[in-house]
């Protein structure tokens, strides 16, 4: 019987640096630049943290020409749970499923003071009740794409196929995200951040995308913003 | 093995495979509409309702056809949705609900409810970023509603509009958006019934007149006491 054995031959170390040297290399090259702002007010912070209380994170869908996008929403709530495991996000469709219709762009709360309207209902006070909401966050934005420029032409022949050109983009992102505290049916807080970046596209024979991570550094600088008002350990 | 010729049944195949294929490329833009529907929550109206589906409403289809080359026919069928999503909400939302075996009518045997609603469709409109430059896909619809007793003397009367929107995204096709869209716009249809119906002005006065009519009987009824009294000479 013949056994085979795979040994793993580890590289020399020069080779592993260059390995290591050339994949950061190819990061800073493949991901464009981006710009943040982030603006705060927040009041009444919970110092000790929300303790067993939830939080949900809801996009505002009122405007007839753009929505906020679920993954925004998604990604905000995974910052914040991820980073503070204490903190429960509720899912945004589960928490709108869960008190349809009243949390529809349609019937959707527009003021703190509207929660009390709702609460007179008792079934939907019930709900809330075994949700155990505390904070009920709602974002409204939108990233959009502006200034494209450039143009790219691609071929294919009996030879092969490739790409020629170069095409540029900005993206612009902004969003505001609005804190209502649920118990005291105030607005405690307001989170702005606004992030643009220029995404290039240059080709020759394989087009590379050097893509600007827009939205995702808008929704790192809104959690960030939203884990230190929620959360004790920031 | 492989055969080294090619025979004429087997071109005759490839043809119709040929055929069929450009034949699909040509066709509509199919879309049917899936989704699932929460029950509302809220306390239900206090009403043993009857439903009835029309055909023309419960196998709703809505026909685009295209304006020109560059665009592509749509076929957007609403109707299994509608069915399920207006099931769900009239279940949750009243306290009895009762479906009828046939359209209301004097002639029609249909169990015994205190009103029946008759759903239609009159209107669906869709927009795609293609048609307006924006990037979010829409569907507009306009419900009209009968609200009739059993034997369909109408009761009341009326419109009403939904909408629902849904943003462009990455890698998700243009049925796959309208198809969003359109759960948007029966959720948002199903919210705006829930929060209205009591305040149409001919179901809240169809309501007030039940509310009061017991009361009436109550009061005309003969009690123990004015029956004494009546007969005390």
């Amino acid at each position: 019987m013949i056994s085979l054995h795979k040994s793993k031959v580890k590289a020399p170390w020069p080779y592993r640096l260059i390995a290591a040297l050339g994949v950061f290399t190819a990061a800073l090259l493949t991901s464009g630049c981006v710009t943040s702002t982030v603006d705060e007010m927040v009041f009444n912070e919970p110092t000790e943290g929300i303790g067993d209380s939830t939080v949900v994170i809801l996009g505002r869908r009122h405007a007839s020409d753009y929505e906020t996008e679920p993954d925004f929403i998604e990604c905000v709530g995974d910052h914040i749970s991820s980073r503070d495991k204490s903190i429960t996000v509720i899912n945004e469709i589960d928490f709108v499923n869960a008190l349809y219709p009243w949390f529809e762009p349609r019937t959707a709360p527009l003021h703190p003071a509207d929660i009390e309207r709702l609460l007179e209902q008792d079934p939907v006070a019930q709900r809330m009740l075994e949700l155990k909401t505390e904070y009920m966050i709602w974002v409204d934005g939108v990233t959009v794409r502006s200034d494209s420029a450039g143009s790219m032409t691609c071929g294919i022949g009996p030879g092969g196929a490739g790409c020629f050109g170069f095409g540029t983009w900005s993206n612009d992102s902004d969003y505001e995200a609005v804190i209502w505290d649920f118990t005291d049916r105030a607005e405690v807080g307001r989170v702005n951040t606004t992030a643009t970046g220029q995404s290039y596209m240059p080709a020759v024979i394989v087009p590379i995308p050097i893509i600007a991570p827009v939205q995702g550094t808008a929704c790192d600088g809104i959690g960030d913003q939203l884990l230190q008002f929620l959360s004790s350990e920031y | 093995m492989l055969p080294s010729v090619i025979t004429a049944p087997d071109l005759r195949l490839l043809v119709a495979l040929l055929v069929v294929a450009l034949l699909t490329g040509c066709g509509p833009t199919r879309v049917k509409v899936e989704g699932s529907f929460p029950a509302p929550l809220m306390e239900p109206v206090p009403l043993k309702l009857g439903i009835w589906y029309p055909e023309e409403f419960a196998t709703h289809e809505f026909f685009d056809e295209a304006k020109s080359r560059s665009e592509s026919s749509w076929v957007v069928n609403t109707g299994e949705a509608q069915v399920s999503m207006w099931d769900t909400l009239l279940k949750g939302m009243f306290t009895e609900l009762v479906p009828m075996k046939g359209e209301p009518s004097p002639q029609q045997m249909n169990p015994v409810v205190d009103a029946v609603l008759i759903p239609f469709v009159d209107e669906l409109q869709y927009a795609i970023p293609q048609h307006t430059n924006v990037k979010v896909y829409e569907i507009w619809m306009r419900y009209r509603f009968q609200l009739v007793t059993t034997s369909g003397k109408p009761i009341a009367e009326w419109t009403m509009p939904s909408y629902g929107k849904t943003p462009t995204a990455f890698l998700r096709s243009d049925q796959a958006a309208v198809n969003l869209a359109a759960v948007m716009a029966l959720r948002d249809a199903g919210a705006n019934f829930a929060t209205s119906f009591t305040r149409v002005p001919d179901v809240a006065a169809w309501m007030e007149g039940r509310r009061r009519a017991p009361a009436k009987r109550a009061t005309r009824a003969p009690t123990a006491e004015t029956v004494m009294e009546a007969a005390t000479p």
